[in-house]
């Protein structure tokens, strides 16, 4: 520990109210940030949360060390932590077509809460070194997140006569190392075609490769990108 | 445990910054893999909560800390109601709450999101033991979950590809079609355990349909060709396999 902070450690007007400022502080920083990205929860939020949690520690520390109760001083805090959580269980949004948005900023909203915690404690070293790296992983680490090559799951749609035909298909995938998430068969009334079958599948093939490939198989009469 | 870590496990602001930053790293690199699969819980996300984790503990430690030298004077008097595990197990329930809210059901009784609220789920822990200074703890945890995390999955996907037991949605005109469906799996050998009628008329430009638990014979085990099958009947319109 740092004694640079000893003075503030203990209850007092001054240090109240200079943690619950340092809290404040910390929340804005932080929330500032995502208020840049225009996520749901910005400025205010933060702010809210971090000294909220600053006087949740402050009080259970008013508790026993000013009223002398018989008191665990890491009750309050630790539901201020579960009570956050479920806070960010909120801020997730499930969209139309079945994806995750919010998490980050959920999990950035929990963290916050702790920093304020320990702000509030007098734990100012611990708050301040929070608040720096929740925003070194917030702005450093969204280049290095966006940069991340991933090998997204695609479809494609097959139309056949022969149900052989898919066979050959599957084998083929199977031997390229692409994994099919997916399968499904649909029969369709086609002059040419007798089944459409639409696979989903992820690896090393890209799309229009995979689909260069496939559509000379035997007994494919159609394939497209889906 | 090792003797070598003993000047790492007492508490001072040294160790406090390297268990911050150790929790950090950790978390990023189970993070890491799951990026690259495009996944909701990312990089980000998995440093902030392990950062988190590692703080909450950081906490407890300086709180002891205080109770035992500055404020032992109270303790005296009103005597140590302290439980030093208590902030990290909150952590644990916390998360939780956050899994709880990323697990969505999809369509025909399946769920997404459960590895990766499980993900979380394990990566605050091993942050809760980075910031107790646990190292070696840590380092296993770490190893561990990433190798589960990234190298499991494609085993997984691979071993359900080969599984006897097979989960179909097949969409069909009407529910008598669901005797003949039946009638062409068991043609193949093959076991039917459970039928569960998803709909029975047809609604909103959707068709009847059906979820069918079977079990394929040990000689014909091939998922596509038994999806051909029962595509083949006149009266079913689409079959899917489902695979959780």
């Amino acid at each position: 520990m740092l004694h640079l902070f000893d003075g503030v450690r203990a209850l007092g007007f001054g240090t109240v109210a200079l943690k619950t400022l340092i809290a404040c502080l910390c929340g804005a920083v932080i929330g500032l940030e995502r208020s840049t990205k225009n996520r749901p929860a910005g400025f205010r939020t933060h702010i809210l949360v971090c000294l909220g949690a600053a006087v949740a520690s402050l009080t259970a520390l008013y508790i026993y060390l000013e009223l002398r109760l018989p008191a665990d001083i890491s009750r309050i805090g630790g539901n201020v932590i579960t009570g956050l959580g479920f806070i960010g269980a909120g801020t997730i949004i499930i969209t139309k077509r079945m994806s995750i948005k919010g998490l980050t900023t959920a999990a950035g909203l929990w963290t916050t809460g702790i920093i304020g915690l320990a702000i509030g404690s007098g734990y100012i070293e611990l708050g301040l070194i929070g608040t720096v790296l929740v925003l070194l992983s917030e702005t450093l680490m969204a280049r290095v997140s966006s940069a991340i090559q991933s090998s997204p799951e695609y479809a494609l749609e097959l139309l056949y006569i022969e149900k052989t035909s898919l066979d050959h298909v599957l084998r083929f995938c199977k031997d390229n190392r692409m994994s099919i998430t997916n399968l499904k068969i649909q029969t369709i009334e086609d002059p040419e075609a007798k089944y459409a079958a639409e696979i989903r599948l992820r690896g090393a093939m890209k799309q229009d490769a995979l689909l260069n490939k496939v559509q000379h198989m035997p007994g494919i009469v159609a394939s497209m990108a889906l | 445990m090792m003797r070598s870590l003993a000047v790492l496990r007492q508490f001072s602001f040294g160790t406090m910054l390297l268990r911050l930053l150790l929790a950090m790293l950790s978390g990023g690199a189970v993070g890491y893999g799951r990026s690259r699969k495009a996944r909701a819980a990312g990089l980000r996300t998995y440093m902030l909560i392990s950062i988190g984790a590692a703080m909450a503990v950081l906490l407890t430690l300086y709180q002891y800390q205080m109770l035992t030298g500055p404020w032992a004077e109270v303790v005296a008097q009103v005597g140590m109601k302290f439980d030093a595990a208590r902030l990290a197990s909150q952590v644990i329930t916390g998360i939780g709450f956050l899994g709880a809210g990323i697990i969505i059901k999809i369509a025909h009784q399946q769920v997404k999101g459960l590895t990766t609220a499980t993900g979380l789920f394990a990566t605050v822990i091993m942050g809760i033991a980075a910031g107790a200074g646990f190292y070696e703890c840590v380092t296993v945890a770490l190893v561990l979950i990433v190798l589960v995390l990234n190298v499991m999955s494609p085993l997984e996907i691979a071993f359900k590809r080969r599984l006897r037991n097979i989960t179909l949605n097949v969409e069909f005109r009407s529910v008598e079609d669901i005797e003949r469906i039946t009638r062409v799996i068991e043609a193949q050998e093959a076991k039917v355990y459970d039928i569960d009628v998803e709909r029975t008329e047809p609604k909103d430009d959707k068709y009847p349909s059906a979820i069918f638990i079977l079990q394929l014979s040990r000689k014909n085990h091939s998922h596509s060709g038994m999806l051909s099958s029962v595509a083949e009947l006149d009266c079913v319109h689409s079959v899917q396999e489902l695979i959780s």
